[in-house]
Formats: structure tokens, C-alpha cells, sequence
């Protein structure tokens, strides 16, 4: 199946969850969807057009919105899954249900941006320090980080 | 009477120095618990301070056993953004460097999975050969491990007719030296009796976890980025995915042993097909805005890079996903129901790397709270010991 | 007479802990391949140690970073005396291309006090031999 035969078909089947679909290069599917409705797409991919892996799934913090990117490839075509979720109320609904993998990269959404992920099974902190101050949120573009100051040993500072 | 034992923090790739704090009941695991930032060093957030080419450095050091992976993925992400068309000879090049460093990894694995299952000769054997790799990508690249050779455009190294030919020669060695592997593997059942039925990982496991590379195709899904989206050259090159359906750690060394001669291929094609012509083009100094998800089949299983460019000459968001990180679940499943003798081994079977193998292990009694320290070369030890009594696994057979 | 003789045992046979404490695992694998047939440090009695208890020289690589600084501390400890610290790779020297992160401290001693420099990036086995040679050379 090509991505353009592949584009109709999602189009019927999906209906108006699908906001939009995109196809920027071969193989690389872009749809956009709503955060509720995250966990039906992912389900119907899932059952339907045997979309099993998930790659992995990338924050980008767009100021007043998070986006969220899900990467899912199956050996025709590559599914990027996109939605939006407000930086004032940031919750978004687990996928691990559906793919039980994706746990490590919703556990590090948490930490990196401070992202609430309802449903998750195993929600403690992944990969910041066990001394992390709480509330800094690392690849928040609005976080800065200020360099302690360095002693060079042995005499010049 | 159950135990916590935390396998101690240090672990090398991304970011993925680990702790493993296991519950185990007496001999046998029953659950595993992962604590992962002790090499968390924040290269995302400094990736977007930095411009596209000084980038290139920085995604480099990611990782030091696959450097180029990283470095490859990031740059042919950003040359389709860019919308450039990087030269044949500079893509041969390019990608005759990644196969050689599939083979240096993977030789380097074997001798880690030989050293865990108390086979150190092999693991000298396959070090030694490893270093005939090793001078190849220092010839080319002039480096031993962060090679430098990419580009966003190209390669920023030619190859002569007399580095054509030592590669050549080099390939003819260790296909050699390959076969005696087979050879030691085939007449040595202590061995594959070691290896064979641990850390037992069933397909619809695999399929469930997402679990990536080698690890995925010793249980028989047969995915590799460079057969089912064939970047750049691969789609014109004869090769052949490696499977194993055994679904456990003899099924890894089948399935890296059989990449490395695929590998040999590859890199005899390559330097025999290689075209005339430049090795790089000139790359803007600026992104358009947009945003591209670049793919590649670094040693240990699939890469992925996310990258945004928002129109500057830096980065918006670069996202990296290196293979270990999408293994880890695969390996608590992995882990469960093992021995505490064959963590060594089932960790080092989803090539995480060696440093991280050989560290402190505290064991702590889970009533008293009393702390005893266990080193893994003692788990090794022991690990021997309990094998050395134990019938060899008769039905085991070496599969080449 | 008995300094002497622990002298001349140390020179003769010092015995190396690995600690990564975050690097990227080229240095790693560099020291490994030092232990290897091609460059085989055990010729010179140096001896890959898994636990800090029974090393003298630490070979640490890698940036120090937030989380480990605590565990490089408390295997430092661990260390009897005398012991010494080499520092391999430009990461552990001064943070390499990581410095300025969020989560690094700077070079390994901002941590622990280092005695040798190995620069290189990575460090080549020769350039490690070297360095611990030369550190012996000081006892």
C-alpha cells in the first residue's frame, strides 16, 4: 500500500479524529489529533493497521502549547502521531495500555517538561538526579541554567 | 525470604547509566526495578544552544561504541531538511564507515558475551581481530572511535586506491578469523550450553515492548531499518536480515555473528562499487522551518532522531533516542524468573556496554537491612561454579 | 626496609579501578582494548580491579555528573591509601562538549583531587599506558 492509498483509507476510517494528515516525505505520516482522543487512534492503529512499536515519543515546547509526538513505524509506513496539549493544564492520557513500551518515554515527559500523564503505572522520576530541585523542568524553553562556579585545582580560578 | 539487590549505577550509553534494584527469592529474580540519570548529562537541552554543524561534534559523543550511528542519523535529518543532496561517493563512504563500525560493536560484544559466560579466550580472540577494524576506521577517518567523518553534506575524508585494497584485505582476515569463531562455537558445547535458554524473551514480548535491534531479531522479528526503509545506499546493496527464532542469549551471538558476515559484504560491495566523483556539498548555514524524523540501524538496533528547525541556525528541538533506551523494558522482562547468576550475562545481551558489567553490587537483606557488597566478577564466579555441576544442556546446539 | 619494599611492590604492580562516571564510552573501551592482546597491559602487572577496595589507581573518565557526584565521593573513600587519580579523556579533564550542562558538575576534579592528565578524545590505549607509566615514574 502506498502513502497516499494509506492516507484515503486512514481519512474514511478515522473521521473527524484525525484533524489533519500530512505526508512530507515517503513513508513519513504526520496526523494530527486531539489529546482525548489519543488513546482511540492509538488503539484503532493498533488493532487495525498492525501498528505494534512504538519508536518513541518527543516533547517540543511551543511557549503556550506542548507538543507531543508519538513515532510508531510498522514495516510499510511510518506513523507520527502529533497533538497539543495547553502549557497551563498539561495532562495527557498514558498509552500503556496499548503499547506497554512506551512507559520509559512517558516516565521521561514527566521529567523534561513537567507533563502530567494520567494512567501511568509507574510514575516516579526516570532520569534527573535524586537532588533535583522540584519544579525545573529542564527542556521548558523558558528554563535556564546558570553554570556553578568552578574551582580550578592547584591555583588559577 | 525475598532480597533486594541493587545492581549499582553506572551505565554508558546516552542516558542510560543504570541502577537495576532486583527482588529475588532465593536464586531466582522476581521483579526488577529500573533507576535510570546517573549519565543523564542534558545533551538535549545544550543541542539547542549549539548551531548545526557544531551539533555534529556534540551527538557524536552520545555514545563512544557507535559514534557514527548518531552521528549519521543526526546529519541525514538535517541534509532533508536542508534539502541537500549529499554526493554518491560521499554516501558510500559515509555508509562504508557505519558498517565497519557495525563490525568493530559487534566483535566487541562477542568478546563481552564470551567474558560473561566465563569464556575469556574468546574474548581475547575477538578483541584481537576487533583491532584490524579498528586500524581500517583509523586509516580512514583518522581517529580510533570518534571517526569525524560526517558532514552535513557529505564525508570530509576521500578514500585512495591503497586504503581500497588494505580494506579489502582486511575483510579477507576476518572472514578467516570469523569462521574459527564457528569452529569454537560448534565444538565447544560448554559454551552454547551456557548461553542457550537464558533470558528467555518470546516474540509477542518483544512485539509488546518495542524492544529494538539484535534483541528483537533473536526472537524472530525480523526488523532492520536498513531492509524495511532503506536510507540512502542500502536500497541498491545485496544483504540479508539475520534472524534467530531461539529467543534467548544463544540466540543474540547467532544473530550478531551472522550480521558481521553480512557486514563483510556490505563493506566488500561497497569499496568495489565506489563512484567517482566528489564526497561533499556545500551545506547553508540556516534550516528552513520544518521538521523531519530520521531513522538508522546503528549496531544495536534502531536510532531515531526527531529534529525541528525553526528557521535559525540552530536547532528548535533535537530529539534522540538511542537503542539501549528502548531495550530496557525488554530487559526486566527479561530479567524475571532468571537466576541472579545470569544477570551479567542477560545485561550484557541486549549490549548495553562493558563498563557498566563490571561494578559493585550491593545485596541488601531485605528484614535486617543489612548490607553486603557482591562484585560482579564474584556473580561470574558463582555463575561458573553453578554451571560447572550442572549437566550440559544436551539438546543445545550451535545453530550455524 | 619495609618502605622499600612496599614501594617497589606498588610500582611493580599497581592495580586499576575503571570509574565511569558518565562518559560517552569511547575512554571505556579504549581502556579495555589497553587490557587486550594487542596493547596487553598485564605484562607491566596492571591489573583491572572491579571493586575500589582492592585498586590504588582510579581511572576515571567522564564528566562528573550531578547524580554521580555523590558515588564518586564514596568510592574515592573506598580507595585505601596511597592512592591515585587519573583523569582520561577531555571529558573527565574538563567536561569536554558537555560542559555547561545542566546535570554536569565540570571535570572529575571538581569532585575528587587528580593527580595525571591524559588528554585525547578519546584517549588512545598508548596515551593511557603512558599516563600511568609516567604516574608511576613519580612514586
Amino acid at each position: 500500500m502506498t502513502d497516499a492509498e494509506l492516507i484515503e483509507k486512514l481519512k474514511a476510517d478515522l473521521g473527524d479524529k484525525v484533524a489533519e494528515i500530512a505526508n512530507p516525505a515517503r513513508r513519513r505520516l504526520f496526523l494530527k489529533v486531539a489529546p482525548s482522543d489519543i488513546i482511540a487512534v492509538t488503539t484503532r492503529l493498533h488493532d487495525a493497521y498492525g501498528v505494534v512499536f512504538l519508536s518513541t515519543i518527543s516533547g517540543v515546547d511551543n511557549g503556550e502549547t506542548f507538543e507531543i509526538v508519538y513515532h510508531f513505524s510498522t514495516p510499510e509506513t511510518d506513523f507520527n502521531l502529533r497533538t497539543e496539549i495547553p502549557r497551563a493544564d498539561p495532562h495527557l492520557a498514558s498509552i500503556t495500555p496499548v503499547i506497554p513500551g512506551a512507559i520509559l518515554y512517558e516516565r521521561e515527559l514527566q521529567d523534561m517538561f513537567g507533563m502530567i500523564v494520567d494512567g501511568l503505572p509507574d510514575p516516579r522520576p526516570l532520569v534527573l538526579p535524586d537532588d533535583w530541585p522540584a519544579e525545573n523542568y529542564p527542556l521548558r524553553k523558558d528554563w535556564k541554567h546558570t553554570r556553578p562556579e568552578e574551582v580550578i585545582p592547584g591555583g588559577k580560578s | 525470604m525475598s532480597f533486594q539487590v541493587p545492581i549499582g549505577p553506572q551505565h554508558p550509553a546516552l542516558k542510560e547509566p543504570i541502577s537495576l534494584r532486583m527482588t529475588v527469592e532465593g536464586e531466582v529474580i522476581t521483579d526488577v526495578d529500573i533507576r535510570l540519570g546517573y549519565n543523564h548529562r542534558g545533551l538535549e537541552k545544550l543541542a539547542e544552544e549549539k548551531n548545526w554543524i557544531q551539533n555534529i561534534y556534540l551527538v557524536e559523543r552520545i555514545c563512544g561504541i557507535c559514534s557514527h550511528s548518531h552521528a549519521t542519523c543526526y546529519v541525514q535529518g538535517v541534509e532533508k531538511l536542508m534539502e541537500l543532496a549529499p554526493p554518491r561517493r560521499g554516501l558510500y563512504i559515509r555508509y562504508l564507515v557505519s558498517e565497519l563500525e557495525r563490525i568493530h560493536s559487534h566483535l566487541l560484544w562477542l568478546g563481552v558475551a564470551g567474558h560473561e559466560a566465563g569464556f575469556d579466550s574468546f574474548f581475547m580472540y575477538t578483541w584481537r581481530d576487533r583491532e584490524i577494524v579498528m586500524d581500517l576506521l583509523e586509516m580512514i577517518s583518522g581517529n580510533r572511535v570518534h571517526y569525524a567523518i560526517n558532514t552535513i553534506g557529505g564525508v570530509r575524508r576521500d578514500l585512495d586506491e591503497g586504503q581500497k585494497a588494505k580494506i579489502l584485505e582486511g575483510m579477507v582476515t576476518l572472514r578467516k578469523r570469523s569462521e574459527y569463531y564457528f569452529h569454537i562455537g560448534a565444538n565447544e558445547p560448554s559454551f552454547v550450553g551456557r548461553i542457550a535458554g537464558v533470558g528467555l524473551l518470546p516474540k509477542d514480548k518483544v512485539v509488546a515492548l518495542c524492544a529494538v535491534g539484535p534483541t528483537a531479531r533473536a526472537s524472530g522479528w525480523a526488523r532492520d531499518v536498513r531492509k524495511e526503509d532503506p536510507y540512502a545506499v542500502y536500497g541498491e546493496l545485496d544483504f540479508e536480515v539475520a534472524t534467530a527464532d531461539t529467543c534467548d542469549v544463544l540466540g543474540r551471538v547467532v544473530v550478531r555473528v551472522k550480521e558481521l558476515l553480512e557486514s563483510y559484504k556490505l563493506c566488500e560491495q561497497m569499496v568495489r562499487n565506489l563512484p567517482a566523483g566528489d564526497i561533499a556539498v556545500k551545506a547553508p548555514r540556516k534550516v528552513k522551518p520544518g521538521e523531519v524524523v530520521s531513522r538508522y540501524e546503528a549496531p544495536r538496533g534502531e536510532n531515531i532522531h526527531y529534529i525541528k528547525a525553526n528557521g535559525t541556525d540552530k536547532p528548535e528541538r533535537l530529539k534522540v533516542r538511542a537503542p539501549t533506551l528502548a531495550n530496557y523494558p525488554a530487559t526486566v522482562e527479561m530479567l524475571r524468573k532468571g537466576f541472579i547468576a545470569d544477570i551479567p550475562l542477560i545485561f550484557a545481551a541486549i549490549d548495553p556496554c562493558i563498563c557498566c558489567a563490571e561494578r559493585a553490587v550491593t545485596l541488601v537483606k531485605a528484614g535486617s537491612g543489612e548490607e553486603s557488597v557482591v562484585r560482579m566478577s564474584d556473580l561470574r564466579r558463582q555463575a561458573i561454579a553453578r554451571h560447572q555441576n550442572a549437566p550440559v544442556k544436551r539438546n543445545a546446539v550451535w545453530p550455524l | 626496609m619495609l618502605n622499600k619494599l612496599a614501594r617497589w611492590s606498588r610500582i611493580k604492580s599497581p592495580w586499576i579501578l575503571h570509574l565511569n562516571s558518565g562518559a560517552c564510552n569511547a575512554c571505556d573501551i579504549e581502556i579495555i582494548a589497553a587490557l587486550t592482546p594487542r596493547f596487553d597491559v598485564e605484562r607491566f602487572g596492571i591489573l583491572l580491579k572491579a571493586t575500589p577496595r582492592h585498586a590504588d589507581v582510579i581511572i576515571a573518565t567522564g564528566p562528573a555528573t550531578r547524580q554521580m557526584r555523590d558515588r564518586i565521593i564514596r568510592i574515592y573513600d573506598q580507595v585505601p591509601d596511597p592512592k591515585f587519580v587519573i583523569a582520561v579523556g577531555a571529558c573527565a579533564m574538563s567536561g569536554c562538549v558537555y560542559r555547561g550542562a545542566y546535570n554536569i558538575m565540570g571535570g572529575i576534579d571538581q569532585v575528587i583531587p587528580v593527580n595525571m592528565y591524559v588528554p585525547g578524545c578519546p584517549a588512545r590505549p598508548d596515551a593511557i599506558i603512558d599516563g600511568v607509566v609516567k604516574l608511576l615514574g613519580k612514586l
